[in-house]
């Protein structure tokens, strides 16, 4: 997978199709390119000699340097004609932005894009696209997601690396990672993947160690691709997770099958299966995909299914109970050891019960001998918070209690539901690594997908 | 015959669906347990294989052009001796030229009578892009109505198909259910394991029903089998 390489780390680009005229698609690349990456930018248009300060080539053939990595985005009947001279001029990987192949439905596009896969082989030039966004990677400043900033905002960097079949949803999700202050390592659009498809690039990100997590949305993978999906995400799923977000859910029902089994087997839950089978974690909503990211990236894995509740909210606690039950969770009675601990420790009106209900008279303090005696237990996987910020006694000084839980080894996540000061601590926390939500029905999923994805992981090491 | 073999014939006389008692040797050749089934020519034969069998036995229509034997008279069930398969056998033939005049007739299965236990389906199909799938569900309403199913990518081991019926939302079932002790699910997971292997090695085959698989406290058998090969495009 060595030769994705250059899709990522190219020490030069060649853009062909870049334009000084505002609005188009070959102004906002070169700008993006020469605001971000840190190696060398050739412009091509054979109607300029000049643009934006760059020296502009009438042709590949022209640059006087070996190039990398060429971006196309000139109309799609002149693709095969520029593609021909990479290959003449040995470029070995290509991005196909322009649209207008077998997207479009038509004889045209589909012989077109026959023809670039031909020139493709012909030569030995990698491909991704045609019909895409290309490649952010916030690591070289590859940009080809041809938006300006001020239409989609750019994520800081983070350890997210994220695949998108939709160009659109993947320009969508960097606005909002940027908005929200996520970190991103490396997304990629693959339009109509002629050659480069979700495989290869797990491929790439798995052994990537700048990517410490994989978000995939897909609709659909090629056919004959999937057991060599399976294969390849069951070997990156050992080292990191990987969460998939499948679109497309509706059965293809209908269709006059001649066996039970056939009728019985829509797209989605053959997908369902496989992701299973390759230790993905799969998201089912929008909300599911961060919710996921966020306690995977940050948890340690999670070693049976026994959950501690500790809440200065008896109503939180419940809501909490009943969410982590529906996910499978066990609530373990508190053993009489433990309970003795917290009856010394707690004034008698707390309930030592799990979830343990230090009620509104709580302070910090509370939480912080509470999380001692709880956290080392032998029978406790993980522990939930809940961090009601409203009470008199809760200051800032949580953030530091719960934050320095950490060093027990086990899963940790925060509830907390409030206006500015809820806002605040759960920025302050999710910074220091500890995921916080605002449902405990949420809670209770996100807890599941580590768990799921500890199950996995666990039963590989056996 | 091997599988291959039983394909081969098939194709050869233009039939897509393979006869039962080619299915049931089919399946059974990858190792599932199976309701011994024999295809008789006349119905002294059927007589000689219902004893060589044991009793009871069921005697049913064997068909390209029927598919669903009780509507034609074409099934029996609890027949308990040789004079009583001869003599059903041949109701067998006469209720079928009465209403299925124009049906080719292949024989008379004759198949050794499973006794009553949990009925479960276990069927096959192959995908575009995954190839061979496996499903695992209840019979009845719990397929039909509730679609109550789960699935696996091939290849799998005994353990993912333990997995797959653990899956299913009625998995308690399986676990024993009132006056029902638990079923054997390592059977079970053989006859999964089998329908993959079998959708592995013979890329003819398109998809296939194990319908009813009947599950006992010790041991499963492979009921009734149909198997459906690829059409040309």
């Amino acid at each position: 997978m060595q030769d994705l390489n250059a899709f990522f780390n190219p020490t030069s680009v060649a853009i062909i199709g870049v334009t000084p005229k505002e609005g188009k698609v070959g102004k906002v690349l070169l700008e993006n390119f020469i605001k971000r990456f840190k190696g060398k930018i050739f412009p091509v248009n054979p109607k300029y000699s000049e643009i934006m300060g760059l020296k502009c080539y009438s042709t590949v053939k022209e640059i006087p340097e070996d190039i990398d990595l060429a971006v196309i985005a000139v109309p799609a009947p002149i693709v095969p004609k520029v593609l021909e001279e990479c290959g003449e001029k040995k470029i070995k990987a290509a991005i196909i932005i322009s649209g207008g192949f077998r997207e479009t439905g038509t004889k045209e596009g589909a012989l077109l894009e026959e023809k670039i896969v031909e020139i493709a082989k012909k030569y030995g030039i990698r491909i991704l696209g045609p019909n895409c966004l290309g490649i952010y990677d916030n690591w070289s400043g590859v940009d080809t997601f041809f938006l300006p900033d001020e239409k989609m905002r750019r994520p800081p960097k983070g350890g997210i690396s994220f695949i998108s079949q939709s160009g659109a949803f993947a320009s969508a999700l960097l606005d909002w990672m940027a908005y929200n202050n996520i970190g991103i390592s490396r997304a990629i659009s693959y339009g109509n993947k002629v050659d480069v498809d979700d495989v290869d690039l797990i491929e790439y990100l798995g052994s990537d160690d700048k990517t410490k997590l994989i978000v995939i949305y897909i609709e659909g993978l090629k056919p004959g691709r999937g057991r060599e999906f399976i294969k390849k995400v069951r070997e990156v799923s050992r080292k990191k997770p990987v969460i998939v977000y499948k679109a497309g859910k509706t059965s293809r029902g209908g269709i006059a099958a001649a066996s039970h089994t056939a009728a019985l087997a829509g797209n989605y839950e053959i997908y369902s299966a496989a992701f299973k089978q390759a230790g993905i974690v799969e998201a089912l909503s929008f909300d599911e995909i961060y919710d996921f990211a966020k306690i995977l990236l940050t948890q340690p894995l999670m070693k049976g299914n026994r959950v501690f509740v500790i809440t200065d909210a008896g109503g939180v606690g419940v809501m909490l109970t009943d969410a982590l039950t529906k996910e499978g969770f066990e609530l373990p009675l508190t053993p009489s050891d433990l309970k003795e601990e917290l009856r010394k420790i707690l004034p008698p009106h707390c309930i030592v019960e799990n979830p343990i209900d230090l009620t509104g008279d709580a302070d910090d303090e509370r939480y912080r001998v509470v999380l001692e005696k709880v956290l080392p237990k032998p029978y406790v996987d993980a522990v939930i918070v809940v961090a009601l910020p409203q009470i008199p006694g809760m200051t800032e000084k949580i953030i530091d209690y719960i934050a320095d839980a950490k060093r027990y080894g086990k899963p940790i996540i925060v509830i907390n539901i409030g206006s500015e000061t809820a806002v605040k601590f759960k920025v302050e926390l999710e910074a220091r690594g500890i995921p916080v939500y605002e449902s405990p029905e949420r809670a209770a999923r996100a807890l599941k997908a580590l768990y799921i994805y500890s199950q996995s992981r666990l039963r590989c090491i056996k | 015959m091997s599988p291959h073999d039983i394909i081969k014939k098939a194709l050869e006389e233009g039939r897509y669906k393979l006869l039962e008692h080619e299915a049931i040797e089919m399946i059974k050749y990858y190792g599932a347990s199976v309701a011994e089934a024999k295809l008789a020519k006349t119905p002294e034969e059927a007589g000689k294989i219902a004893d060589e069998l044991g009793y009871p036995v069921v005697l049913k229509i064997v068909s390209p052009d029927i598919s669903h034997k009780s509507d034609v008279g074409g099934v029996i069930i609890g027949v308990n001796s040789r004079e009583d398969a001869i003599e059903k056998a041949k109701k067998i033939l006469e209720n079928v030229s009465k209403h299925a005049p124009k049906a080719r007739v292949s024989g008379i299965l004759v198949q050794k009578q499973a006794k009553p236990g949990l009925e479960v389906i276990v069927g096959g199909l192959r995908d575009n892009v995954f190839g061979p799938v496996v499903m695992f569900g209840l019979g009845g309403i719990f397929v039909e109505v509730l679609r109550d199913v789960s699935f696996r990518i091939a290849p799998l081991s005994e353990e993912d198909a333990l997995e797959m019926m653990k899956e299913i939302k009625a998995a308690k079932i399986l676990e024993g259910f009132r006056n029902m002790p638990p079923v054997d699910k390592k059977a079970l997971a053989k006859i999964i394991v089998a329908t993959a292997k079998l959708l592995e090695d013979n890329p003819e085959v398109d998809s296939l029903d194990l319908n009813p698989v009947i599950a006992y406290p010790d041991g499963a058998l492979v009921v009734d089998a149909r198997i459906i090969l690829r059409r040309p495009k």
